[in-house]
């Protein structure tokens, strides 16, 4: 069943993209790459994805704006979006779950709870 | 830009504030009396500035050993890349750009003969994180056998480093990963 879940990586950082990539791939997944959340939105203008995982501090538009404006349609208002981040604040976590995300993960991520994460929310 | 060494500072009227950095800690300043301070063996110290925004920032890091099953002559590479993003996403906080960013890298000494070269493997670790992000390394004094003191005005971008005695870098075992943020996951 993982070898149809196709998953947007959303991070600044190449380094983490990688990461992310070789973690999700090596699982069997579909995995693509955009750099912030212009870039995402930008591809998921013109492609389909089952799970986004997203940074939250990025440049030109953040994860939160990214989550607000995937929810703000009708096409991703059920997609599952889970939020990778350094940022360890209740507050933070807190106004990811208002934007409308599905879960929040802290770096460093462990690849197995992340795998594990994704098939869980994955439909 | 970075400047290679510390002279005395004439545009700062106070003695300056020493911070030091420890092991797995990343800081960053804009203040001009503020001197980052730490001292390495096998540890490696990324220095970042950013010269329009005149903010800096150093991080202190050895990566633990990979988990089981993986080459005993890698690193963390999870670890390593949380640790930089630590630092980078405070510098960006701070009002620097990535684009701006210059770099110095110290450290990554083999102090111990006895264990795996793990000064050259987290030099090598810090070296390519750099160049996939793109952040431009101007100056590096990394490898050998010589413990290293390094004192960066983060607000500034000078920075001197010098040889100091063994004894005074701190002990070289890599430390685990912290318990607090190894990927747990919370679904809303």
């Amino acid at each position: 069943m993982s070898n149809n879940t196709r998953i947007l990586t959303v991070d600044d950082s190449p380094s983490m993209r990688a990461l992310l990539n070789h973690a999700l791939t090596s699982q069997g997944f579909d995995v693509s790459q955009a750099e912030d959340g212009i870039a995402a939105l930008d591809w998921l203008a013109l492609n389909e994805v089952d799970v986004v995982i997203t940074d939250i501090n990025m440049p030109r538009l953040d994860g939160f704006g990214l989550i607000e404006r995937l929810r703000e349609g009708s096409r991703h208002r059920d997609r599952p979006i889970l939020v990778l981040t350094t940022e360890s604040s209740e507050e933070k976590k807190a106004r990811a779950r208002e934007a409308g995300a599905t879960g929040w993960i802290v770096k460093p991520f462990d690849p197995q709870k992340l795998v594990a994460a994704v098939r869980r929310v994955a439909h | 830009m970075f400047e290679s060494r510390i002279f005395p500072a004439a545009d700062v009227a106070r003695a300056p504030e020493r911070i030091t950095v420890m092991q797995g800690q990343a800081l960053v300043s804009a203040e001009p009396q503020v001197e980052l301070t730490t001292v390495l063996g096998s540890c490696v110290a990324l220095c970042l500035f950013d010269p329009d925004a005149r903010v800096g920032g150093m991080n202190h890091f050895l990566l633990a050993e990979p988990p089981a099953g993986m080459p005993t002559s890698a690193v963390d590479e999870h670890y390593g890349t949380y640790l930089m993003e630590l630092l980078v996403n405070q510098m960006l906080g701070k009002g620097a750009r990535k684009m701006r960013l210059k770099a110095h890298l110290y450290g990554g000494a083999n102090v111990n003969r006895n264990m795996m070269k793990i000064g050259t493997a987290n030099a090598e670790f810090a070296r390519g994180f750099l160049q996939r992000e793109g952040i431009d390394l101007v100056r590096s004094d990394l490898g050998g056998t010589a413990a290293r003191r390094v004192d960066f005005r983060p607000a500034s971008g000078q920075v001197r480093c010098r040889t100091v005695e063994d004894r005074l870098a701190p002990p070289v075992q890599p430390i685990a990963r912290p318990a607090m943020s190894t990927g747990d996951v919370e679904l809303f």
